[in-house]
């Protein structure tokens, strides 16, 4: 069973295919060579009969009247000698069942089998149709017993007519159609094995091309592709699937190298900046005031953004790796409340109002939440001059929530309007870096947004502020 | 002797936070620096004024440092280009060198690294304002390629840490030293130990060259050293 498992399943198909097909075959050649033979039998039976009524029927009118047992015997005689040929022996035998006359004359004509009792007696009693198949000398003979009647449909029976004809030539057809069964039979599941093989083999070759596709593809190039011919079947569409799933997978692990590579990048720039100072610092800067304390200023932001960093790298990881969020109703009007005060401090010397809509509350993570308005406040800020506005509010349709933050700042430029949610992406590197920006933020709330099976939008026109809306399921 | 004319250094990064210590550590060893935010600035800053060094970051927000380095050199400038980079990438350190980049350092870089490679640099384009031979007055010499000293055209064996606190005086004439700061110079950023260090290795200098009131070596009283090459200047007060 193991050696069945372990051969390539081409050959196993092809072997089961053509096991099948033999055994058909078999059950075919089978049937065909009985239905012939019994065909044959019959058709020879016939002839024997048909070919003996009309002499029959001559020499029981030519009986004398009286009938003598010297009569019947004259008669027999020449009945017997009537019907016998070169292959048909005939031998009559009296009601008694003893023979009574036989027709072989010369040596060439064939010699009648003893005749059987058993079939003797049923002809003896009237029965018309005796056939009977038996090995005389060696050969399959046909036996056909006639009752010999006194008169076509009477009674009285005379004695019983045994034709017997050898069945050699009939056993040699047969043979032959039996050979040509089997060797037609033979070239057929050859060439239907040869076939089905060749065919397994085309049909699986797709497979055995994904197998060594996926052991490149585990080496670690996962720029391969099976890039079969389309072809609509089961294979095709699985050779297709395959190239989408690996592609798929090969966009997901260039996407990680490169959020891998931005984020050593983005740590390299304060670590630069603190190393930097840090060094100045001890080479002499400290016994100047102002240059040190303008140093430690600006390693505080520097150690401040890393900080801010690696808790949004952390954030994002914990939100992209579990679903732990603790949906809860939220009051739409309480939390802002709460969360007003927060965006205040956040905004430095720029306004913060709340537009208020509609007292409801919405299902979501109350921390989550604050922490997707604290984001993008922090980017209005991030974006907006020093007294300038920011609005937060938000609204309700049907079954959605719309909570959005506005700005009145410089505004995104069309072509980085589809990437400010891609984590590190920033339009213009300068601005946002001398805010502090991690570069995560947007990142970050798109992330929650999309846990909470929400989407976040923007609207926006370069020098006249952005519009983020986040929308939530009600 | 005279300090050497200030070398103009022109630095073109868009961190505030590396500028920030950049101009700091660069004014305070005697450069004189220039800040650009981005590379139109920068580029017009370099066509105004009379620069000998340029300090390029490789991410500018409005072009590229390569570009910019490209440009520079296709205008026939050729004023020593210092590559700041934060990618490690053998390849873009050859684009930088292949555009016309006299040297690169890669982010974050040590700054005494930074130095050494603009002392170098400035060195080979002959706009070094550090000589190697100074002069202190008509008697003192010091070589820093030869390493020797002379008072007088008498050798002063010297030990190595001696040496160097005697050509950081030198080079640096009048300027107040912490003792903090010579520590930090001299010994290391990491040496764990007293200051008073340092005032052993001075007394030490001051007997080997000789220095007697009114001192070349000068304490200031509560802050550190300073060094006055003619001797009898009144310190300033």
């Amino acid at each position: 069973m193991k050696a069945w498992r372990d051969l390539p399943l081409h050959w196993r198909l092809s072997l089961m295919y053509v096991g099948l097909m033999a055994l058909l075959l078999t059950a075919l050649g089978f049937a065909f060579s009985w239905e012939t033979e019994r065909f044959l039998l019959e058709t020879t039976t016939s002839r024997l009969r048909a070919q003996a009524k009309p002499v029959i029927a001559r020499w029981t009118n030519a009986l004398p009247t009286p009938l003598t047992q010297e009569g019947l015997a004259a008669t027999a005689q020449h009945l017997a000698q009537d019907l016998t040929s070169k292959d048909t022996a005939a031998l009559i035998l009296d009601a008694q069942g003893q023979p009574l006359a036989t027709g072989r004359r010369l040596p060439e004509e064939p010699p009648s089998p003893p005749p059987d009792p058993q079939a003797v007696a049923r002809a003896l009693q009237g029965e018309n149709e005796v056939d009977l198949i038996t090995t005389f000398n060696g050969q399959r003979t046909l036996v056909v017993l006639i009752p010999w009647r006194r008169a076509p449909g009477s009674a009285e029976i005379l004695g019983v007519i045994q034709l017997s004809t050898s069945l050699a030539g009939l056993q040699k057809v047969l043979w032959h159609q039996r050979l040509w069964l089997i060797l037609g039979g033979a070239a057929v599941l050859l060439l239907g094995a040869l076939g089905s093989l060749w065919m397994t083999h085309a049909a699986l070759q797709p497979l055995r091309q994904m197998a060594s596709t996926c052991q490149r593809i585990a080496q670690g190039d996962l720029s391969q592709r099976l890039n079969l011919p389309q072809q609509n079947d089961e294979i095709g569409q699985l050779a297709q699937a395959f190239d989408h799933m690996v592609a798929q997978l090969e966009a997901s692990f260039a996407a990680q190298r490169r959020f891998v590579a931005n984020a050593a990048h983005e740590l390299r720039t304060p670590l630069t900046a603190i190393q930097g100072s840090l060094e100045v610092l001890l080479r002499g800067a400290q016994d100047d005031p102002a240059a040190a304390a303008r140093l430690t200023q600006s390693m505080y932001r520097e150690v401040t953004r890393l900080t801010r960093l690696s808790e949004q790298l952390l954030d994002l990881t914990r939100v992209e790796t579990t679903t732990a969020l603790h949906k809860q109703p939220v009051a739409l009007d309480a939390f802002f409340q709460e969360f007003l005060p927060q965006a205040q401090l956040l905004a430095h010397n720029r306004t913060v109002r709340l537009e208020p809509g509609p007292a409801i509350t919405v299902e979501a993570d109350a921390d989550a939440l604050k922490e997707i308005l604290f984001n993008l406040v922090d980017n209005a800020v991030q974006h907006t001059a020093e007294g300038g506005h920011i609005t937060l509010g938000w609204q309700a349709t049907d079954n959605q929530v719309h909570l959005w933050v506005a700005d009145d700042g410089e505004g995104i430029a069309p072509e980085d309007l589809p990437h400010i949610f891609e984590p590190f992406y920033r339009g213009d590197t300068s601005r946002s870096r001398r805010w502090g920006g991690t570069g995560l933020g947007l990142a970050l709330v798109k992330t929650l947004v999309e846990a909470h099976g929400g989407q976040v939008v923007v609207s926006s026109q370069p020098g006249q502020g952005a519009r983020f809306t986040v929308i939530l399921p009600r | 002797m005279t300090e050497a004319p200030h070398a103009r250094i022109l630095i073109i990064e868009d961190e505030p936070s590396i500028t920030e210590f950049l101009r700091t550590g660069l004014t305070y060893e005697g450069y004189h620096v220039v800040i650009a935010p981005d590379g139109l600035t920068g580029y017009q800053a370099l066509q105004r004024g009379d620069f000998d060094l340029l300090i390029l970051d490789i991410m500018l927000p409005d072009m590229d440092g390569f570009t910019l380095c490209q440009k520079v050199r296709q205008e026939g400038n050729d004023i020593p280009i210092l590559m700041l980079t934060a990618r490690r990438g053998i390849t873009d350190r050859v684009t930088g060198l292949d555009l016309g980049a006299d040297d690169y350092v890669t982010k974050p870089f040590s700054f005494a690294e930074l130095l050494a490679r603009i002392r170098a640099l400035l060195r080979r384009r002959g706009k070094q304002p550090e000589t190697t031979v100074l002069r202190a007055g008509d008697d003192l010499v010091l070589n820093t390629e030869t390493h020797e000293v002379t008072l007088n055209g008498h050798p002063v064996h010297l030990t190595p840490t001696e040496f160097d606190l005697l050509e950081l005086f030198m080079r640096h004439p009048r300027r107040v030293f912490t003792r903090e700061t010579l520590l930090n110079r001299i010994w290391g950023y990491d040496y764990v130990g007293g200051t008073n260090v340092v005032d052993v290795h001075v007394s030490h200098l001051r007997e080997k060259i000789g220095d007697k009131p009114p001192r070349r070596i000068r304490t200031i009283y509560g802050i550190g050293y300073a060094f006055y090459p003619q001797g009898e200047e009144e310190p300033a007060t």
